[in-house]
């Protein structure tokens, strides 16, 4: 499904002010494209996933889903989101069943729904584990099979493998697309990590912070999976990544109230040699 | 059968208050050995069928307590979370029943019911009803968020919600309650009995401070102990750890 921010405004009452989290986002994401939206911490980016998801409102503007308004959550939509968010009191294949009872398929068919996408994330093993068993990867393993289980036509991931160290999050990465490109949803995924956004998506949309506007849109039109040191994806790296230099300056600003400034194209780490690229 | 690393009681505490009390009893004139004197009291006492008589009389009051305090406090904490209505009528006073002592219910329950066991058992049910209601109201409040918001992307909604989600999450904080509640309840069954001399542990223990049979009230104040430190022991502590573990709470 196409999924469309039309000039979306989102502010929240913070300490009795108004705090602008979102300022005149416009995004489109095509049927079946994998969009990333790149940003740093602050800039909104897990708001735009709620939006999208049904869980808020825009103060004003337009989320658009298949061309109607998003009115509440709805089970074709599906987070991922960064903890994972698994119900404790349930066992791996309770939590994947769990969206299937609400949406009420009977006890045989989700059972059988369930552990068709436990094997596809290769939990089959650890269907009776609980969620405090897991390593985070297990768990957001569960997580994407949950979601997928309910076969959305959209999935959101709010920062899904943030919180993974980086083996694990390279090998979910993969596994990740070769799963979409089996069912093909709408993908939008957040993620504060370069590397990620350009290894995964079709475009990137690089969101800058306080209020989070779309500062620049880039597209990666490189086959997947996409090399580590194909220098078409080093390019977009350098070049998406001198973008949040400046933004990252005009947070820590903020944040100091003094002038911060790094010397221009010396970041921390060169992209090349880091695996993760957090900014 | 226990979690790991969990003791219910270790050998060494054992040893080292038998140790202090017979310290405690060569030191100190006309007070009772425990080895010698009062243990073997509470052998004859407990194996005397009047004796035992009494304390069924008092597993029965605080079985039949226990038992509304569950059924009310978990229901009325429910309906405190779930209907403003309720929370705004009568929040203020289930607060307000928690904040008092479970004894001090008994001369109000002896004023309705007389020197009955309806007063003991109405004793415990205030004592206790009060923690497993504020209990189950804050636990079915504080769904965390991030398990609201994944519930409500899959469509959970209306009674599926609070069957699912809202229960289930509420669930460590209900065991809370419900511990707190077995040791408030044993309290308030003891104050009872022993002011409305309804035939229990807590009556014994009146009568035997009246003839001054001192080895007899330390071994009946000795079993009060146990049963109270046995049952929290080894059913509510490991309840209660089981759940916190499987909930990540611990």
């Amino acid at each position: 499904m196409r999924v469309e921010l039309q000039h979306v405004f989102k502010s929240f009452p913070h300490n009795g002010e108004t705090l602008d989290v979102l300022h005149d986002i416009t995004v489109v994401v095509e049927e079946g494209e994998f969009v990333c939206l790149l940003g740093p911490s602050g800039c909104g980016k897990s708001t735009i996933i709620h939006l999208i998801a049904g869980l808020e409102r825009p103060t004003s503007g337009a989320v658009l889903v298949d061309g109607r308004p998003v009115d509440g959550p709805s089970p074709s939509r599906i987070v991922v989101f960064q903890d994972a968010a698994l119900f404790p009191w349930l066992n791996v294949l309770g939590n994947v069943e769990f969206g299937l009872r609400m949406a009420g398929l009977p006890k045989a068919k989700r059972r059988a729904r369930a552990l068709e996408f436990l094997r596809l994330v290769h939990l089959s093993r650890f269907t009776h584990a609980y969620p405090h068993q897991l390593s985070g990867g297990m768990k957001q393993r569960v997580a994407i099979a949950r979601a997928l289980a309910l076969q959305p036509d959209v999935l959101l991931m709010d920062e899904p493998f943030a919180s993974l160290d980086a083996q694990t999050r390279a090998v979910l990465q993969n596994e990740l697309l070769e799963i979409w490109q089996l069912a093909r949803p709408t993908v939008i995924f957040v993620t504060h990590n370069v590397r990620e956004a350009t290894g995964l998506a079709d475009r990137v949309y690089v969101v800058s912070a306080r209020p989070g506007r779309v500062r620049e849109v880039e597209r990666i039109a490189l086959a997947r999976p996409r090399h580590a040191e194909d220098p078409t994806l080093i390019a977009h790296q350098r070049k998406i990544l001198g973008l949040l230099g400046e933004e990252i300056e005009e947070v820590l600003r903020e944040e100091l109230g003094e002038q911060v400034h790094f010397p221009e194209a010396q970041h921390p780490v060169p992209p090349e040699q880091s695996l993760g690229m957090h900014i | 059968m226990f979690p790991p690393g969990y003791t219910f009681l270790t050998w060494q505490a054992l040893v080292m208050f038998v140790a202090l009390w017979e310290l405690a009893a060569w030191l100190a004139p006309g007070w009772p050995s425990l080895l010698g004197e009062v243990l073997p009291v509470l052998r004859s006492d407990v194996a005397d069928p009047a004796f035992r008589q009494a304390l069924y009389g008092s597993a029965r009051r605080m079985a039949v307590g226990y038992s509304l305090v569950m059924l009310i406090g978990v229901g009325g904490g429910i309906l405190l979370g779930r209907v403003p209505l309720v929370d705004q009528l009568l929040g203020s006073v289930a607060v307000a029943i928690h904040a008092i002592p479970g004894a001090a219910w008994v001369p109000l329950s002896i004023l309705w019911f007389g020197m009955t066991e309806q007063a003991v058992i109405f004793t415990v049910l205030l004592g206790a009803a009060g923690i497993v209601m504020v209990e189950t109201d804050t636990g079915i409040r504080e769904v965390p968020p991030p398990i609201r918001r994944a519930a409500r992307t899959m469509g959970a909604r209306g009674i599926n919600y609070f069957w699912f989600v809202v229960v289930p999450a509420a669930i460590p904080r209900v065991v809370n309650g419900l511990r707190l509640a077995w040791a408030f309840g044993w309290r308030a069954l003891m104050a009872g009995e022993l002011l409305t001399s309804i035939n229990g542990l807590g009556q014994r223990l009146n009568q035997v401070a009246k003839s001054q049979d001192l080895d007899r009230l330390l071994a009946i104040m000795l079993l009060i102990s146990a049963i109270g430190i046995v049952v929290d022991g080894l059913l509510f502590k490991r309840l209660e750890h089981e759940v916190r573990v499987r909930w990540g709470l611990a």
